[in-house]
């Protein structure tokens, strides 16, 4: 075992910079045997978490390595549990230099490109529509984030008088309102991640949003009316094949109906204020 | 974990220490200078919960990574099924990470949540609904982190000692080995 061959490793880290101590990584790693820990895992390709995915490290120009569980060093037992909620792997830690001084906007590029083709996945017509376990693979939490703020924002200036009041009610009523229509699909029996759903919820709030846009720019009643029904139909539309494909058919009704019913009030909110 | 940070080191990332406090102690100064001065609750909302959200990407992206290697994050396989992911650098390179950059990251991060905890508190006596709401969209932020690192750290305290376990196993095999070949 190879593991004492680093006994001259030098302990105070302030000297070394992070691009030196990385590549010195890689290069133990590359000497030692297969039983040291490996860096097995490549870092992932850009995939959502909580709320954003990307971290800056993941190499944008290295090849595409697969990911295994095989890459899990020896000295770990398999990961044997599934649980419901996934299960924990650990891997070694194999970051190559380039991708942490990778600048900031680069990232934040690479994000808000995620948003934006969540979006279009969600809001626009697209051929996954019909598979919404891979649409929305790469969910993410700052869309629906704006998204919501946004929304309770307009209509807290559309709003002539207690304009706090209905920004914090709008921004608590969807909030809340999208964990519970969550919780009722999944108690409905239907087959649907807590995150991907609530990350679906939030982007089907756009159209609503650009409704409550126009409503506020131009105060004509029968133009808010229509709009509305415009961008709820729309935002409908936009969520029906997610939550009727999780659950049962024959529960497709009562899964669908809280989220129209909540759109709808939504709508009202946007219609009435003045 | 001691009150004090280890002596004799210094920093090894200042800038990423800066910014690791730098939206914490920004949201929460925020939070508490214009509850006094400030009659705006939509402008208090969206700026601290904005402020709460940025310091909630650059610990899980950026200080975490570099100041205690621990990541962690989220997928969904091909199965659909919802898998966490935690990964930690291996023993060596942890052991060689900056103890005061380490002490530091996990003060501040349950430093926070309690001291949004305790706001928390503040505004559920005054039956202040809204203030409540921030309160608590700060602290489910702050929790969440706390989570994922401490439970990539207990894994990777579990993986330090499988490792021991068979380093140590092995080497005993071998000088067994090595016992009864002079035998």
């Amino acid at each position: 075992m190879s593991y004492n061959e680093r006994d001259t490793v030098p302990l105070n880290q302030s000297s070394q910079s992070d691009i030196d101590e990385i590549e010195n990584l890689i290069n133990y790693t590359v000497q030692s045997g297969p039983a040291t820990v490996l860096p097995a895992r490549p870092p992932s390709p850009p995939r959502a978490s909580i709320p954003v995915s990307s971290s800056p490290f993941i190499p944008s120009n290295l090849p595409p390595l697969p990911q295994k569980p095989a890459y899990v060093p020896p000295a770990l037992p398999p990961p044997s549990n599934p649980n419901a909620n996934g299960q924990q792997q650990l891997t070694g830690f194999g970051s190559p230099p380039n991708t942490l001084t990778e600048p900031v906007w680069d990232t934040v590029k690479r994000d808000l490109s995620r948003i934006v083709s969540n979006l279009k996945l969600v809001v626009f017509p697209n051929p996954f529509r019909e598979d919404p376990g891979k649409a929305l693979r790469d969910w993410d939490l700052w869309g629906p984030f704006f998204f919501i703020v946004f929304l309770g924002l307009t209509l807290s200036w559309s709003a002539s008088v207690k304009k706090s009041e209905v920004f914090a009610v709008a921004f608590a009523l969807l909030a809340t309102g999208a964990v519970i229509l969550t919780l009722n699909v999944l108690l409905l029996g239907g087959h649907i991640i807590f995150f991907q759903s609530l990350s679906l919820l939030g982007y089907c709030l756009f159209p609503l949003d650009v409704g409550a846009l126009i409503c506020m720019l131009k105060d004509n009643v029968v133009l808010k009316i229509v709009v509305v029904c415009v961008t709820l139909a729309w935002s409908s539309w936009a969520a029906y094949p997610f939550i009727s494909m999780a659950v049962n058919p024959r529960r497709k009704a009562l899964a669908l109906y809280p989220v129209l019913l909540m759109y709808v009030s939504v709508g009202f909110l946007i219609i009435a204020i003045n | 974990m001691d009150l004090n940070p280890p002596p004799g080191e210094n920093y090894a990332n200042p800038r990423i220490c800066f910014f690791h406090v730098l939206f914490k102690a920004g949201a929460l100064a925020f939070y508490i200078l214009s509850a006094l001065f400030s009659d705006s609750f939509v402008i208090i909302f969206v700026v601290t919960v904005l402020l709460a959200a940025l310091d909630f990407w650059v610990v899980k992206n950026v200080s975490g990574r570099i100041l205690v290697g621990l990541r962690w994050w989220n997928e969904i396989d091909d199965n659909g099924e919802s898998v966490w992911k935690f990964e930690c650098l291996d023993q060596e390179s942890l052991a060689r990470m900056n103890k005061k950059d380490s002490w530091l990251f996990w003060w501040t991060l349950y430093l926070t949540a309690v001291v949004w905890i305790f706001f928390g508190i503040f505004s559920l006596i005054r039956f202040q609904a809204d203030y409540l709401l921030v309160v608590g969209v700060c602290l489910t932020l702050s929790i969440a982190n706390i989570v994922g690192f401490t439970k990539c750290r207990k894994d990777a305290k579990k993986q330090i000692q499988q490792f021991a376990s068979q380093t140590i196993a092995s080497r005993f095999s071998s000088t067994l080995q090595s016992a009864f070949s002079v035998v």
